[in-house]
């Protein structure tokens, strides 16, 4: 059945609540917190009914005109129904109803509540847009708009209150939510207006900006890029730029851990569920055009946009983790786990271009694991935010003994951060696996090495993370708080559900496990094997590379988690310990802490930079230009009657004598040009 | 059925009200403003219904008889490429009106320590010298019409410089004049020099021209002059002053704009294998105004200064669109023409806002104003958003369209495609120097002296908010424009 309604209503309905939720708020407190609610619910059961579809291989797509311009094709707004848009819309759809109904609870007492919902509603609506657009200008137009909304969640808490800013402990400096909103809006921009050259380009080329076109006539356009050295590689850079600003991946990944500043479920939602997933979607998007125009039109170019998205991805898997294994602040731990997993999926759909072995196999890995790290991750963010509501500080070292007070939770975090870890027969062990597995079936064992070791180090986090939160001692801050009569408590129901439910469907997607992917597999088939298909050999992954690469991500999970298990679980051993034992780690550890200097390189380069650059700008080369203009010639002109004045002296001869030689030259003058006038 | 010369009502009322205004206004006092906005939303009304038939018609022309002997006639003509700005121009007057009635109350009371009704009457008769000058320009068929209006525009501009500006205001009124009149008088030189090879002022016979080696000295000479007026790189040194210390540099930013129309509507219109010639010198130069004037933009502290001088880099953008020559780039170029002069109208408004509600332009000393000023916030977010390009305001579909006319045109060579990627990353400099002041006002603790500020009045806001809705109109359905433009451009055979 095709329900083009369902396409439609699932992007409109929070987009056009937004105002409307706005309005709400001056009529009644509930009003307007049911409809914030109500229309992701409605969105969520418009893509519910797209599910269907998948099974019964209905795909369609429908466009309005939106406006046209000549000799291009009009650009149009619509949504494509395929099976990539509906497994991304439902991802957005479930995990944004979740995350709405538990702020309902988380921010209840907050300042600017309609505001909030407002722009959370907004995102939904973009978030949606972007993913069902059947052409790559709405798909902008949504990536804009959710990177709007991230910005204004993100300084959420405008008025800087010292509570709300993120950093430190001191030395390390802190910085206010506002600034951190800014950050994040300039980095994101520059990745944003990269991309848009790039679909400029693409557009240029291939006169359409509609997916299903850009890929069934690229045998058509394909050639004329390729025809322009360097064309085709710098089209896929630029569209590569975007997913690296929108995703925080290396070069541009500086502003996710900043972006923290926001409430609680801004994190899950917008940076760690959806939003930071859209570029990992935009590169699936568009993986057919270069696959085909590499595979089958044999434009060498094609591959760079593949090679970049495999090595920029597990470089920035290793180095985020890294960070993360340091972090002190609860929610940038998981910031920088967000990165690495998305590092994961990048290389993972890297990995499905570099090779027709693994295409179908890397491709469904990077969409799995994308499945699967949204809904433990959410889960973790969401049960963070109770956490740091209940102990009023973003640091993990003043946590500590947490288990005691907030057992829900505790179990909750336990299972996510598993899965996280890759814990076998959880969600993230399969998806990991499948991604460790592609790069085998490339043949790429240098990526294959660097994931692996890459699972230690999230092992390592993951268990830490656990560790210094809920276990242990409690920390002075904790006793302090408790001594005022303010312990940390459970979350009310409303709040630990939908991370309960999350936790849940991780566990189900690890009992399933392979069978999930299967099921994937077989949805996507009409994908891969449609109009004009995709060269693939090798369905799913032979059984014997699936049992080395499961023993060996076991092995490498006990590598990373049984040191982080006696280092902050049992504590048996001290890290203080190990760090005086050993000096060398000292140094690595606040390379570590310090993100490989990138952050403070980057304030250096660009914002100190420009900073100083401003006097210059606005004192000196302006002022150069102010005075040669503005005071130096009219100066000449002073200067030129002054001269002139003293000409005009009063003496009744001098002025006879003026008149006289005026009349000489001008007759010596007429006399000279009279041979030339024409009679 | 139309009303009868709806073309030329509209230029005539507003100056027609200001002469009355002047003469038995002052008894009206602040109110003097309501009488200006009402005949401005009159003559939006008529150009609106001339909207109607331009679509149905091709266009809409009236003409009046002026000097025979020079072969002179006012023509006015509204076709897809004038009936738009006129049309916008219009609306930005008539919420200009109404805007400044508080504005102008409020710098009075502060410059002479009370109230004086004739400084309303005063103000109210220069603005809509405005109205009839800016309309005029875009309905204008001759080349000396044009310059009329063109000179028109600058008296107000200038007088109200003089009598309502702030920091050494006489003498930037004087060179502000100045340099424009430098500008018109280059312009000048080149209609001159046409008039004598094709023997006409009409800009339907400027096409003769082609065939005569002189073409390239008129485009020279008219370039130049619209060049000095849109504030290029180097001709720019007026722009910070003169907008920074305007009272109403809404309308001063409309201006330096339309530099760009009368470079669309001369040269690209009737001589545009001429202009050509220039357009990559054109380019490079657009390139570098754009960059230097969003530098420029992001070392001032001042309010005022800030969003006067981002029009510098924001109308390079669109003199890039004309030189790349490309229908959609012209096109674009114009759309992102009209999609800026109403963003910086909220924005300029916006800084005009803060200064009436707490007497400061530096930055330096503002600081969490968002917390009382909740509607004004919004608002330059909105302004924020059109100059940024980011959907779903007006900004966005300009620049895309734009964007693709010039990467279109960049098809032909190394440096025209350099150039374009150059400009399209120098609009991340725009989300730069637009955001950060955003923070700065608006963002943080509010400092103990601005704790008493309050919200601007309705009559400051609405006519922004009604902007906003215009430039949100524009965005979601950018055909009220695009249409208009391309029927234009359709009519010429660009590439």
């Amino acid at each position: 059945m095709e329900l083009t309604a369902s396409a439609w209503l699932c992007w409109i309905s929070p987009l056009a609540g937004a105002p409307i939720i706005l309005l709400a708020d001056k009529i009644s407190r509930w009003l307007r917190d049911g409809l914030a609610v109500g229309f992701p619910f409605l969105s969520l059961i418009a893509s519910l009914l797209l599910l269907p579809n998948l099974f019964n291989g209905v795909y369609f797509e429908e466009e309005i005109a939106w406006f046209s311009i000549l000799g291009f094709r009009p650009i149009s707004v619509g949504v494509l129904v395929d099976p990539l848009s509906i497994v991304m819309v439902n991802v957005v759809t479930f995990i944004s109803f979740l995350i709405m109904v538990y702020s309902l609870k988380y921010m209840e007492h907050e300042q600017g509540v309609a505001r909030y919902w407002f722009f959370m509603n907004l995102f939904i609506g973009g978030m949606v847009l972007l993913v069902m657009s059947n052409n790559f200008i709405f798909f902008l137009v949504g990536w804009k708009i959710v990177g709007l909304c991230s910005y204004t969640l993100i300084g959420h808490y405008y008025r800087d209150e010292q509570r709300h800013w993120i950093g430190g402990p001191p030395p390390t400096p802190r910085y206010p939510p506002s600034y951190c909103g800014l950050k994040a809006w300039i980095v994101t921009n520059i990745g944003d207006t990269l991309l848009l050259a790039g679909l400029i380009l693409l557009y240029v080329y291939a006169g359409t900006a509609n997916f299903t076109e850009l890929f069934k006539f690229s045998s058509q356009w394909m050639p004329e890029v390729a025809s322009k050295p360097g064309m085709l590689t710098l089209i896929g850079i630029l569209l590569l730029c975007g997913p690296l600003g929108k995703s925080a991946q290396f070069p541009l990944h500086e502003w996710l851990p900043e972006a923290m500043a926001g409430p609680a479920p801004v994190s899950a939602l917008i940076h760690a569920a959806t939003m930071v997933k859209a570029g990992v979607y935009m590169i699936a998007r568009f993986l057919p055009i270069f696959y085909y125009g590499y595979w089958v039109g044999g434009f060498d170019e094609a591959l760079s946009f593949f090679l970049l998205a495999a090595y920029i991805g597990a470089f920035t898997a290793f180095l985020t983790g890294t960070q993360a294994m340091v972090s002190l602040e609860l929610k940038k731990a998981l910031a920088y786990s967000t990165m690495s997993q998305i590092g994961y999926m990048m290389l993972s759909l890297g990995i499905a271009g570099l090779n027709p072995k693994a295409l179908v196999y890397g491709y469904l890995a990077g969409l799995f694991h994308l499945i699967s790290h949204a809904l433990f991750k959410a889960a973790l963010f969401l049960g963070s935010g109770t956490m740091i509501h209940g102990c009023k500080s973003i640091y993990m070292s003043d946590m500590g003994g947490l288990k005691r007070h907030m057992p829900i939770t505790w179990f909750l975090m336990w299972v996510a951060s598993l899965s996280l870890a890759g814990f076998p027969l959880l969600s993230g062990f399969w998806s990991k696996d499948a991604i460790l597995i592609s790069c085998l079936l490339a043949e790429n064992y240098w990526l294959f090495t660097f994931a692996l070791g890459t699972a230690a180090v999230t092992a390592f986090y993951s268990i830490r993370f656990m560790g210094l939160s809920f276990h242990g001692e409690k920390s002075s801050h904790l006793a302090k708080l408790e001594e005022r009569g303010e312990r940390p408590r459970e979350a009310s129901p409303i709040m630990w559900i939908p991370y309960a439910i999350m936790v849940g469907l991780t566990i189900l997607l690890g009992i399933l496990g392979p069978n999930f992917e299967g099921l994937l597999h077989e949805v996507f088939k009409g994908f891969f094997y449609g109009e004009p298909p995709l060269p693939t050999n090798g369905v799913l992954s032979p059984i014997p590379l699936q049992v080395y690469v499961t023993s060996a991500s076991i092995g490498i999970f006990l590598c990373g988690a049984i040191p982080a298990y006696m280092l902050y679980v049992t504590r048996k051993a001290s890290p203080e310990k190990i760090l005086s034992r050993y000096p060398v780690l000292k140094p690595l550890r606040s390379f570590f802490w310090d993100r490989w200097r990138i952050d403070s390189f980057y304030n250096m380069i660009f914002v100190e930079r420009m900073l100083r650059l401003r006097p210059f700008i606005g004192e000196v080369a302006e002022r150069v230009m102010d005075v040669a203009f503005n005071l130096k010639i009219p100066m000449l002109m002073e200067f030129s009657y002054l001269k002139t004045r003293r000409l005009q002296i009063g003496i009744l001869s001098y002025y006879a004598f003026y008149v006289t030689l005026f009349m000489a030259i001008l007759i010596i003058s007429l006399l000279a040009v009279w041979p030339f006038v024409p009679t | 059925m139309y009303p009868p010369n709806m073309l030329l009502q509209t230029v005539v009322a507003p100056a027609f009200t200001a002469l009355v205004i002047a003469i038995v206004g002052r008894r009206l006092g602040k109110h003097v403003g309501w009488i200006s906005g009402g005949v401005l939303a009159y003559t939006s009304f008529l150009l609106f219904l001339s909207g109607f038939k331009v679509l149905k018609e091709g266009h809409v022309y009236e003409e009046y008889v002026w000097a025979e002997f020079l072969n002179l006639k006012w023509g006015f003509l509204a076709d897809g490429l004038s009936l738009p700005i006129a049309l916008i121009m219009n609306l930005l007057c008539a919420a200009c009106a109404i805007h400044s009635i508080e504005y102008i109350e409020h710098k009075v009371k502060i410059e002479h320590g009370e109230r004086r009704e004739g400084l309303h009457t005063l103000y109210q008769a220069l603005f809509l010298l405005f109205p009839t000058g800016l309309v005029g320009i875009s309905l204008s068929t001759n080349l000396v019409q044009l310059y009329f209006f063109f000179e028109l525009t600058l008296i107000p501009a200038a007088l109200m410089l003089a009598f309502f500006g702030y920091i050494d205001r006489e003498r930037i009124a004087m060179m502000y004049f100045i340099w424009n009149h430098v500008g018109a008088g280059l312009y000048l030189l080149g209609i001159v020099i046409a008039y004598f090879q094709v023997g006409s002022f009409e800009i339907n016979a400027l096409s003769a021209l082609l065939e005569s080696p002189m073409a390239f000295w008129v485009v020279l000479f008219i370039l130049l002059g619209m060049l000095i007026k849109m504030a290029v790189f180097g001709f720019h040194v007026w722009l910070p002053w003169a907008h920074g210390e305007h009272p109403i540099a809404q309308i001063v930013a409309a201006i330096v704009g339309l530099g760009a129309y009368i470079i669309a509507r001369v040269l690209i219109q009737q001589l545009y294998q001429v202009f050509m010639m220039f357009s990559v010198p054109v380019m490079v130069l657009a390139l570098i105004t754009m960059v230097y004037g969003a530098l420029l933009t992001l070392a001032q502290d001042d309010t005022k200064r800030l969003y006067a001088c981002s029009t510098i880099s924001q109308t390079a953008y669109t003199l890039l669109g004309l030189a790349y020559g490309t229908n959609l780039s012209i096109v674009g170029g114009i759309f992102y023409f009209l999609s800026h002069v109403i963003g910086k109208c909220i924005l300029l408004s916006v800084a005009g806002i803060i200064l009436t509600q707490t007497e400061l332009r530096d930055m330096r000393l503002m600081g969490g104003l968002g917390a009382k000023m909740p509607v004004t916030i919004t608002l330059c977010v909105i302004g924020s958003l059109i100059l940024s390009a980011i959907p779903p305001f007006s900004g966005f579909p300009s620049e895309l369209i734009m964007f693709i006319g010039i990467f279109a045109g960049g098809q032909i060579d190394l440096l025209r495609l350099t150039i374009a990627l150059l400009a399209i990353s120098a609009t991340i400099l725009t989300v730069i120097y637009t955001f950060w002041p955003i923070r700065r006002i608006f963002f943080g603790p509010l400092p103990e002296n601005l704790k008493h500020v309050k919200e601007a009045p309705l009559t400051m806001t609405g006519p922004l908010i009604v902007l906003s809705f215009l430039a949100l109109l524009l965005g979601v359905y950018p055909r009220f424009v695009t249409d208009f433009l391309l029927m234009w451009i359709g009519g010429l055979g660009v590439p």
